[in-house]
C-alpha cells in the first residue's frame, strides 16, 4: 500500500523513517515532499506532522524528528514484529522486547500515534532492507502498514535513489514482467535475485561482454565483479569519467540526462516527469548510442534462426 | 491489396449475416474493388471484423504494479521467445506489453481501451501502449474523485467545472472520461468509502456521489466526446449493490452512460451469506432504458488479479481474501489497489458471481447495448474471452458447468432457467460492432467501405472456444499479421485521442490550485504530443452531444446453413 509523494505533501500527519537517512541522502525530501509543506489539511504544516526516525544510529535527519528511536543492528524484524503484536493486542515477552534496544513504552507509544493519526506513512531505506533479513523486513514493514489500515489510513514507501533507478525499474516490469534480476538466455524473460542479478552474473563469471549504462558498478560492487568487469570486454557509456570507465575497454562519453540531453525519468513513486534540456551537449545522447550500435547490429546477418519455436509452457 | 474471397461475412454494422462475399483492402481499408494484389481463399470461412475490447485495464502504473505483485504466475504461464521479427514476453494473469499485444491479435481482437488512466501518470500509461504492437488504442482518464473538479462542484462553478474536464481530457491525451466509485475514492484517501448516491463524501459538505455522476455525465454529454461517461458505479462487489446501481440507472435518465462491469453491481441479499444474483432485476430495468451501454466484466473460475481504482473494495477483498495487497493512491485525483484472486466454483460467492456475468449476457436482448468483457485482469484474463463466447452460444455446456456449483449456489441464480443461445451474427455484435459503435470509433467493427481493414477469418469447427482462440488469419489495417496460427507481423498501433474545447484561462485558474496539492510543476503535467506513437485527434463539437447507443433492429435470417454447435 503506497500513494503518490503528493498525498503524503497533502494528508500524512505521521511520518516514519524506518533504516534512512534523507536529510543527507535526499536532501530535498524533507522541504518539497514531506515535512514542511503546508497543505489544506494540514495548514500549519511542520507543527501538524509528528516525524519519527527509526535507525541504528543518530543521523543529521534526527535533527528534524520528534521521536527518534534507537534499535540495535540488525534487530529491524523482530521490532516491527512486537509492533504488529501490540497492534492486535497480544502479549510480548520483556525478555524479547529488552534485545531490541527499544522499551515496550517506546513502542506501545509508536502504534497509539500511529493509530490516531488520521494519514500515516513509513518511508524506508536500505537501512532495512539490504541489512540482516532484507526483504524479510521490507515485508515486515508493509504488512505493519497494511494491518494498520484497519485502524486508519496508512501507507509505506521505499526510499529510492541513484538517478533512474525506478524508470529502469518500471519498464523492465512492461516489457519482461519483472524488475530487474532477468536473464533472456532462454530466448524470454526469467527472473532470480541472486542468480541473475548483474553481481551475481559478474562474480560468477558467466557473461562474456558487458554494457554499462548510467551505473558505476566498479565503485560498488564486490572485488570478484569488478574483476570479471576488466576482464571482458566492458563498455560504459557515461557523462563523466567514473571508477568503471577507468577499467572499461570502451568509454562512450554521452551527454547528461535532464541538463544536455532530454527524456523521462521516473520519481521514487512512479510518477513519470519529463527531462528538459538546459544546456547544448557536443555528446550524444545515450539513447542515440544505442540506437546507432542496434542500427549497426542490424545491418549484420541476423545471428538468430529465422523460424525459432514461437511459445512454450514453462512447466 | 488484399482480396479475401468467398467467406461468409458477420458483419453485424451493415447488416450482413453470414452472406458469401469478397472483401477488398487497400491502404488499409476496405476498398469495392482491387486489381492484383495477394488472395486470400476464405471459401467456408466465417468472417469477423476485429474485435474491440471497450474495457480492459492493459497499460499504465496499476497494471504495471499487479505484474511487479505476481513473479509466481510469470514463472508458470506462456512464455513467447524471441524472434527475427517479435520480442520477447509473457502471458498469464497481467501480461508483457508485448505479449498483450500478440494475445490479444493471436484471437482476433484489434482495438482496446484502456479504461482507467490517472492524469499524473498518463505519460507513464501512453509510454506503455506505444510497448503493445498491432492494437488500435484509446484510453480513459480519471476524474470522478479529482478533488480541484469536485470543489468546483461543492461551489456549484458548473461552467468552469466542465472547462476543468475538458482541459483534463487533452492535457492526459485520452479519449473519454471513466468515473470510478464517484466520492468513494476521494474518501478512500481518509480511509472511509461513499456507497450509496446519497452518502456524505468524507472531506465535504453538500456533494454526494450522486452529484458527481448526474454532472460529469451532462458535462461529458456538452462537451460532445464521442464515447459517454464511462462509469464504475459504488457500491462494486458487495451483496445487496443491485439497488444501488439502480438508483444510479435512473439518476443517468436523459444522459448517454456506458455502465462498466455490470456483473460486479449485480447481486441481491443483505450480506455474503445470503448473497443472490440480481441480474433478472437489472436487466429488466436496463432492456427499457436505451440511453446507457454496459460490458459484461464476466467472471471465469481460475486464477487472476484483480487491479481497480476502487481502493476501498480492495482493501475489504485483502481482508477477505488474507492474500497479498497493494495500494496505490494518486494525490488529487484518484487511487488504485491490487489483490490477486482465485474464483473457484466451490465458494458461493464466486459461483454468483460467474452466472451473473453470464445472465447478464442473455437476459439483456440487445446486443448493441451490452459487450463481452471480463474487466481483464479482474474477471479473467481476456485471453480467455473465447470460453465465454462458448458458454453463450451453447447451452448445453453452460448446463455441463452448472453441475459444479453447489445446490446452494443453483438456487440463488436465474442462469439455469435461461436457454437462450447467441448466435454468431450476435456474438460480431457484442466483440466488435457494439463496442466499436459505443465508444464512437466509426471506422472499427465494420467490414463496410471505408472502415479500417481489421479482419478475422475463423475456420468453421464444432468447438467453439477452439475456433474463436484459434483464427485462421487476422488482418490489422489490411496486413496479415496472425496466420496459420503464427504471428506474421507485429506493426505499430495507433492511438484516438480528443480534443474537446475548452476556455484557455481555465490555466490561469487551475495553475495556484496545482501547485497547491501537486508535485511537479504545472507545465510538466500535460502530456507532450510527441510521447504518442501515431496520434489521431478528434475534435469534439462542443454542446452536441452524439447519439444515444443504437438498438437493435431484428437479426437478418442467417444466408447460409452454417455448422450447428
Amino acid at each position: 500500500m503506497t500513494c503518490t509523494l503528493g498525498e503524503v505533501k497533502n494528508r500524512a500527519d505521521f511520518i516514519v523513517y524506518w533504516g534512512g537517512n534523507p536529510a543527507e541522502c535526499h536532501p530535498r525530501h524533507f522541504t518539497k515532499y514531506t515535512l514542511m509543506q503546508k497543505s489544506k489539511f494540514l495548514p500549519r504544516g511542520r507543527k501538524d506532522r509528528t516525524m519519527i526516525l527509526v535507525d541504528i544510529r543518530e543521523t543529521k535527519s534526527g535533527g528534524a524528528a520528534d521521536i527518534f528511536l534507537q534499535i540495535r543492528p540488525g534487530k529491524d524484524f523482530e521490532v516491527l514484529t512486537i509492533l504488529r503484536a501490540i497492534l492486535k493486542g497480544q502479549h510480548v515477552n520483556s525478555s524479547i522486547v529488552a534485545e531490541t534496544g527499544l522499551t515496550l513504552e517506546q513502542m506501545t507509544d509508536f502504534i497509539d500515534r500511529a493509530k490516531k493519526a488520521r494519514f500515516g506513512c513509513m518511508f524506508f531505506g536500505m537501512g532495512l532492507s539490504m541489512t540482516r533479513g532484507k526483504h524479510m523486513n521490507s515485508a515486515a514493514l508493509l504488512t505493519l502498514a497494511a494491518e494498520l489500515n484497519a485502524f486508519t489510513k496508512f501507507v509505506a514507501m521505499p526510499m529510492r535513489g541513484h538517478g533512474n533507478v525506478t524508470g529502469a525499474d518500471v519498464i523492465m516490469r512492461w516489457q519482461t514482467g519483472f524488475p530487474f534480476g532477468i536473464t533472456f538466455n532462454r530466448g524470454y524473460p526469467r527472473y532470480n535475485p541472486g542468480e541473475f542479478s548483474t553481481v551475481d552474473v559478474l562474480v560468477r563469471g558467466d557473461t562474456d561482454a558487458a554494457l554499462i549504462l548510467g551505473a558505476d558498478p566498479g565503485a560498488t560492487m564486490p572485488q570478484p565483479a569488478i574483476d570479471h568487469l576488466a576482464r571482458i570486454p566492458t563498455i560504459v557509456l557515461d557523462p563523466k569519467v567514473t571508477h568503471t570507465s577507468r577499467l572499461a575497454r570502451v568509454h562512450i562519453t554521452t551527454s547528461v540526462a535532464g541538463i544536455s540531453a532530454p527524456g523521462t525519468a521516473y520519481r521514487m513513486d512512479e510518477i513519470p516527469l519529463p527531462l528538459k534540456p538546459a544546456l547544448k551537449s557536443p555528446y550524444p545522447t545515450d539513447e542515440e548510442v544505442v540506437r546507432r550500435i542496434n542500427e549497426a547490429v542490424a545491418r549484420k546477418p541476423h545471428w538468430m534462426p529465422a523460424d525459432g519455436p514461437m511459445t512454450i509452457m514453462q512447466h | 491489396m488484399i482480396r479475401i474471397t468467398g467467406g461468409k461475412i458477420f458483419d453485424p454494422a451493415n447488416g450482413i449475416n453470414g452472406q458469401v462475399r469478397d472483401l477488398c483492402i487497400d491502404g488499409g481499408k476496405f476498398v469495392s474493388s482491387v486489381i492484383g494484389g495477394r488472395t486470400i481463399d476464405a471459401a467456408g470461412m466465417i468472417i469477423f471484423p476485429g474485435g474491440v475490447d471497450v474495457h480492459t485495464h492493459v497499460a499504465g502504473g496499476s497494471i504495471n504494479f499487479a505484474r511487479a505483485m505476481t513473479p509466481e504466475d510469470h514463472r508458470r504461464t506462456t512464455a513467447f521467445i524471441r524472434t527475427q521479427s517479435r520480442r520477447s514476453g509473457l502471458g498469464g494473469m497481467a501480461p508483457t506489453t508485448f505479449a498483450t499485444g500478440y494475445l490479444y491479435a493471436g484471437m482476433g481482437w484489434t482495438t482496446v481501451n484502456e479504461a482507467a488512466v490517472p492524469v499524473l501518470s498518463a505519460r507513464h500509461t501512453h509510454e506503455e501502449m506505444r510497448d503493445i504492437p498491432i492494437l488500435d488504442k484509446t484510453s480513459c482518464v480519471l476524474m470522478a474523485n479529482n478533488e480541484i473538479f469536485l470543489d468546483l462542484l461543492e461551489a456549484g462553478e458548473f461552467e468552469r467545472a466542465k472547462d476543468v474536464i475538458a482541459w483534463h481530457v487533452w492535457a492526459a491525451k485520452a479519449y473519454g472520461v471513466k468515473a470510478v466509485n464517484p466520492g468513494g475514492v476521494a474518501a478512500w484517501k481518509w480511509g472511509k468509502d461513499a456507497k450509496q448516491l446519497t452518502d456524505p463524501i468524507e472531506g465535504y459538505n453538500s456533494i454526494t456521489p450522486g452529484t458527481i455522476i448526474g454532472r460529469l455525465a451532462q458535462i461529458i454529454d456538452e462537451l460532445g466526446l464521442p464515447h459517454p461517461m464511462h462509469l464504475h458505479c459504488n457500491n462494486l462487489g458487495a451483496p445487496g449493490n443491485v439497488w444501488t446501481t439502480l438508483e444510479t440507472m435512473k439518476l443517468l435518465e436523459g444522459r448517454r452512460a456506458h455502465i462498466a462491469h455490470l456483473q460486479y453491481h449485480a447481486y441481491g441479499g443483505d450480506d455474503w451469506d445470503t448473497m443472490r444474483s440480481a441480474s433478472a432485476e437489472v436487466a429488466e430495468y436496463f432492456n427499457t432504458h436505451t440511453n446507457m451501454t454496459t460490458d459484461a466484466g464476466a467472471v471465469l473460475f481460475g486464477d487472476t488479479v484483480t487491479i481497480t481504482a476502487d481502493g476501498p473494495w480492495q482493501h475489504l477483498l485483502y481482508k477477505l481474501t488474507g492474500r497479498k495487497w497493494g495500494n496505490l493512491d494518486v494525490e488529487n485525483e484518484t487511487g488504485c489497489g491490487i489483490v490477486p484472486y482465485t474464483y473457484r466454483p466451490s465458494n458461493l460467492v464466486n459461483s454468483i458471481q460467474w452466472a451473473v456475468g453470464l445472465e447478464l449476457l442473455l437476459l439483456i436482448n440487445d446486443p448493441w447495448r451490452i459487450f463481452l468483457s471480463t474487466d481483464h485482469p479482474n474477471g479473467a484474463c481476456f485471453w480467455r474471452y473465447p470460453e465465454i463466447i462458448q458458454l453463450l452460444m451453447s447451452y448445453d455446456f453452460r448446463k455441463d458447468c452448472m453441475t459444479k456449483l453447489s445446490p446452494i449456489a443453483r438456487e440463488r441464480i436465474t442462469l439455469p432457467d435461461i436457454d437462450r443461445e447467441y448466435t454468431l451474427y450476435e456474438i460480431a455484435t457484442i466483440t466488435s460492432a457494439g463496442p466499436a459503435r459505443a465508444l464512437g470509433l466509426t471506422q472499427k467493427g465494420s467490414l463496410g467501405i471505408g472502415a479500417d481493414a481489421d479482419v478475422v477469418i475463423y475456420e468453421e469447427e464444432k468447438d467453439i472456444a477452439k475456433m474463436f482462440s484459434h483464427p485462421r488469419y487476422v488482418l490489422k489495417g489490411g496486413e496479415v499479421v496472425i496466420e496459420d496460427g503464427d504471428i506474421r507481423a507485429t506493426p505499430e498501433g495507433r492511438e484516438f485521442i480528443v480534443k474537446p474545447s475548452f476556455d484557455p484561462e481555465i490555466e490561469s485558474f487551475l495553475k495556484p490550485k496545482f501547485e497547491d496539492v501537486y508535485t511537479m510543476s504545472f507545465e510538466n503535467y500535460p502530456v507532450e504530443m510527441e510521447r504518442l506513437e501515431h496520434a489521431d485527434i478528434r475534435e469534439c463539437i462542443n454542446g452536441q452531444a452524439p447519439s444515444p447507443p443504437r438498438t437493435a433492429e431484428k437479426e437478418p435470417d442467417r444466408a447460409d446453413e452454417g455448422v450447428e454447435f
